[in-house]
């Protein structure tokens, strides 16, 4: 067969399934978050609809569907409509540079478990993820009420404040591994062990800015009900509201995945090689390591919500200026020590 | 190249159409749309040349770089600023320099284009109904040079030498991947950086300074 055919059956292919996988697991993001609340608050929460609540996203999604789409007279016609669409493309899209598995074989063919093994992998998420504010920020803009505006206005500093933070922390990953993509951060951690281990101050401020990134409690200041009504969505219903719900999910996992590959090993278990397992079943025991591991900070982040209260404006600007980039050049500092001995 | 010119005049006809007909947009998206599908059916392999790339992005350039000036409308236009920023960094990957198109993005579209975000916001600025210019000596100055600038192009085009299109390549061999553009940075022109960033740090500074002084 033709090799550009194959490799685009395979992309084609690997994109379906990443798709796929992602929005069966916002679906049920949902499910979970309103189970594990229940569990954390001592109540039972959705449990009417299929076994353990199970088809409540479904549910759900009808009715989404089914209610009426307003389009309210004062807003600005073409960017509110536009603003929903932004924000859920790039939600999808930044998933597609994370590996979730090893290389395995197929029909005698390498197959990267990865949508694109680019060359500046991580540039390309924070590329993609900084392209999403407009998302937000026209939301709140376009809705022409006073509400979304402060919502729209809040998210973006919070969103810029937080992206350097965020992007240091990262810097000290790629210092050790030597290179921006993604699958080479996985490979150096098999090799020496995994960040997490070393770059304890780097990984607390990466989760702490992918909080705040992801608008979620204790940040969740743009939509934040008791004080914005809804925030930037405020003006949104129906299938349009849905798809900012999802786009927050659909972040979420991004974040995670992204966490799980840059501090915690990526897919990777250690002693697997020990046991000496065939090679198509160790890598199916990685993807599944790699789902467990991304399912616990899924976990943590509902965990984190009935945990913490809300943070104040101006807190949360002293929190990302002065106390999370000291402590991410603090880290870039100690790591470079090491990179400079030689001993990473 | 027969595409290319298609779509461009489909586009220009449907613009024409949203002027004669403007109570009925969705007809005009209907027309220009089975216009370009037939136009794609008729030349399907031009679809891929790097050729028609360059010009369709290129198109796609200068159409948001003229709607940046010409819509009445402050946030539209920063909108159109960021699609021709975008365009450029799909320039930027055409000529195979992936780390500066990916650069270009963040700093550019992600990063500066959200304080023109922020600051329209802030300001709360609205369409700018009353503002048009009168005719000036402004106004006449920017009609002859801008006929002397399209003369001069049309000039240029017709008295180029040699091939049409040159196929996009690397400036350098294997340049483009993050780590040559750093051994590039270090290296050759490790006094620009270097000088580059002692500026920035200065304007920071300086900006930091003049802020200071205004709240006390």
């Amino acid at each position: 067969m033709d090799p550009l055919a194959l490799v685009v059956i395979e992309s084609t292919l690997k994109v379906g399934l990443v798709l796929g996988v992602i929005m069966t697991v916002v679906a049920y993001m949902e499910w979970v978050e309103r189970r594990v609340s229940a569990w954390i608050q001592d109540r039972r929460g959705p449990n009417r609809v299929g076994p353990f609540g199970l088809l409540q996203p479904l549910a759900d999604g009808i009715k989404f569907l089914f209610k009426e789409d307003i389009l309210p007279p004062h807003v600005h016609r073409a960017l509110y409509l536009l603003a929903p669409g932004i924000i859920f493309t790039t939600s999808l899209v930044t998933f597609s540079v994370i590996p979730f598995g090893p290389p395995i074989e197929i029909f005698g063919r390498q197959v990267r478990l990865q949508v694109a093994d680019v060359d500046s992998g991580i540039l390309i998420i924070l590329a993609i993820s900084s392209l999403g504010v407009y998302g937000i920020a026209l939301a709140g803009w376009s809705s022409n009420n006073k509400y979304s505006l402060l919502g729209g206005l809040r998210s973006s500093a919070q969103l810029i404040s937080y992206e350097l933070a965020m992007g240091f922390s990262v810097v000290g990953v790629l210092m050790s591994a030597g290179s921006l993509r993604l699958s080479e951060i996985v490979d150096f951690q098999v090799r020496h062990g995994w960040n997490l281990l070393w770059q304890l101050p780097g990984f607390i401020v990466f989760m702490t800015a992918a909080f705040a990134e992801t608008n979620r409690l204790p940040f969740d200041l743009p939509e934040a009900e008791t004080e914005l009504v809804a925030g930037y969505h405020t003006e949104y219903s129906g299938f349009r509201f849905l798809l900012f719900l999802m786009a927050e999910y659909a972040n979420m996992i991004t974040a995670s995945g992204l966490a799980v590959t840059l501090f915690l090993g990526g897919y990777h278990v250690p002693g697997l090689h020990l046991l000496g397992l065939p090679p198509l079943a160790s890598a199916l025991v990685q993807v599944g390591a790699f789902c467990l591991k991304v399912a616990f900070i899924l976990f943590v982040y509902v965990w984190v919500r009935w945990t913490l209260p809300r943070f104040r404006y101006d807190q949360l600007m002293n929190l990302g200026w002065k106390v999370l980039l000291p402590i991410a050049l603090a880290n870039i500092l100690w790591v470079a020590f090491f990179v400079l001995r030689g001993w990473a | 190249m027969r595409l290319l010119t298609g779509l461009v005049l489909v586009v220009m006809a449907a613009a024409a159409l949203r002027g004669l007909l403007p109570r009925r947009p969705g007809l005009t998206v209907l027309a220009a749309g089975i216009a370009a599908l037939v136009l794609l059916g008729f030349y399907p392999q031009d679809l891929a040349t790097s050729e028609f790339w360059a010009g369709a992005v290129g198109f796609v350039s200068i159409l948001s770089a003229l709607l940046i000036v010409m819509h009445p409308n402050p946030m539209v236009s920063v909108l159109f600023l960021i699609l021709n920023l975008f365009c450029t960094a799909l320039f930027f990957l055409m000529l195979q320099a992936q780390t500066l198109a990916v650069l270009q993005v963040i700093v550019y579209a992600g990063a500066i284009m959200v304080l023109f975000v922020f600051v329209i916001m802030l300001l709360n600025l609205r369409a700018e109904e009353g503002l048009r210019m009168s005719m000036g000596p402004q106004r006449w100055g920017a009609i002859g040079f801008g006929a002397a600038f399209a003369g001069l192009m049309f000039w240029a085009l017709r008295h180029r030498h040699g091939a049409a299109y040159v196929e996009p390549k690397p400036f350098v061999e294997g340049f483009g991947t993050a780590r040559d553009l750093g051994t590039l940075l270090f290296s050759d022109y490790v006094f620009a950086t270097e000088a580059a960033s002692v500026l920035l740090i200065a304007a920071m500074v300086g900006a930091v300074l003049l802020a200071k002084r205004r709240l006390e």
